[in-house]
């Protein structure tokens, strides 16, 4: 397959997932310690237990993925 | 009847799409940055060969990939060597070696080689994928001499937990469940067992530890199917949800992060 396609694409934005990740690392961290915090205490983890962390985080990539963009 | 073809169909997409998977890993333009590990652990069983005392006449490499073992070697411990891989394209990118080396395109799982044939069999990095261990085993066994020797490398126990712990928890906590994202690997209590089946006797069965260590989890997502190691599980879910994967990266961080500070525990 030459040339630029949906694949290959698609693996360009993969490839700049961890720099896009990294300008989040702040909203990461708050994220992985609220479900790090559930496998340890009381809380069991299930879907949505940490909505509200993940949202601030999936925020901040999206605005990184567009600024990046631009 | 019925059942029965349905699961032989299974297996054998299973194996086509690991064929596949390794035929692409074997043409990328720097496939070469992704064989570290195949790399070092072929160096280390070759350490293993030259522990023996003696001069193997005809040795088999099974899965062998580019051959990663060979190079290690010397005609004075292996004279002529058999490499075999299920990938047509792999088996084109050959390394140089002092041995005089013939490659055979076979599947691990049916070995086209007579019985009593082989002085030492080599496998490194391969016997996971397959579906039948102990069938295999036993055909490793039937191929070589009645003083044969066998020595292996076998992705096992822990292996990939970081990965696997981190997909996990974030598909429970974005999607509600999970499904299986890294292949079970045999305990080696287990293998000890599997090779006594097998009819093998003198067994040595130990761990070796080899720790990488990587950015994050996409990365060692990028470099498992630069490998070829990409899964293939027959009940894999064909994607992994976008959320997920950013949820997953953010946990593997925060778990496994090696350089970074306490602020970020």
């Amino acid at each position: 397959m030459s040339g630029s396609n949906v694949w290959s694409r698609s693996r360009e934005r993969l490839r700049v997932f961890p720099e896009l990740l990294s300008q989040c690392a702040g909203e990461a961290a708050v994220y992985g310690k609220c479900v790090a915090a559930s496998t340890t205490g009381k809380q069991e983890l299930k879907k949505d237990l940490c909505a509200k962390e993940f949202e601030v985080l999936k925020t901040c990539f999206t605005n990184a993925a567009r600024k990046r963009i631009r | 009847m019925d059942r029965l073809g349905l699961g032989l169909q299974v297996l054998q997409t299973y194996r086509e799409m690991k064929k596949r998977q390794k035929n692409w890993a074997a043409v990328l333009q720097d496939g070469h940055q992704y064989d570290y590990l195949r790399d070092e652990v072929g160096s280390r069983v070759a350490d293993r060969v030259y522990d023996i005392a003696r001069t193997f006449p005809l040795a088999l490499d099974i899965g062998g990939g580019k051959s990663h073992i060979a190079e290690h070697l010397t005609k004075n411990v292996v004279e002529r060597l058999f490499l075999t891989d299920i990938s047509q394209q792999t088996l084109k990118v050959q390394r140089q070696s002092d041995i005089p080396t013939q490659r055979v395109l076979a599947d691990e799982e049916f070995l086209p080689f007579r019985e009593n044939t082989f002085d030492l069999v080599l496998s490194s990095l391969t016997l996971h994928w397959i579906n039948d261990l102990p069938g295999g085993l036993r055909q490793i066994h039937q191929v070589l001499k009645p003083d044969g020797v066998f020595i292996g490398a076998m992705v096992g126990g822990e292996t990939l937990y970081e990965l696997r712990c981190s997909l996990q928890l974030a598909e429970m906590e974005r999607e509600g469940g999970f499904s299986p994202h890294v292949s079970p690997y045999t305990a080696v209590t287990d293998l000890g067992n599997l090779l006594g089946q097998a009819g093998f006797t003198m067994l040595t069965v130990d761990i070796d530890d080899v720790q990488v260590y990587y950015p994050g989890i996409m990365e060692v997502m990028t470099d498992l199917q630069g490998m070829g190691e990409s899964n293939c599980a027959w009940n894999r879910r064909s994607m992994l949800h976008r959320d997920t994967m950013l949820a997953a990266a953010a946990i593997y961080k925060g778990q496994y992060c090696m350089s970074c500070g306490p602020s970020a525990l």
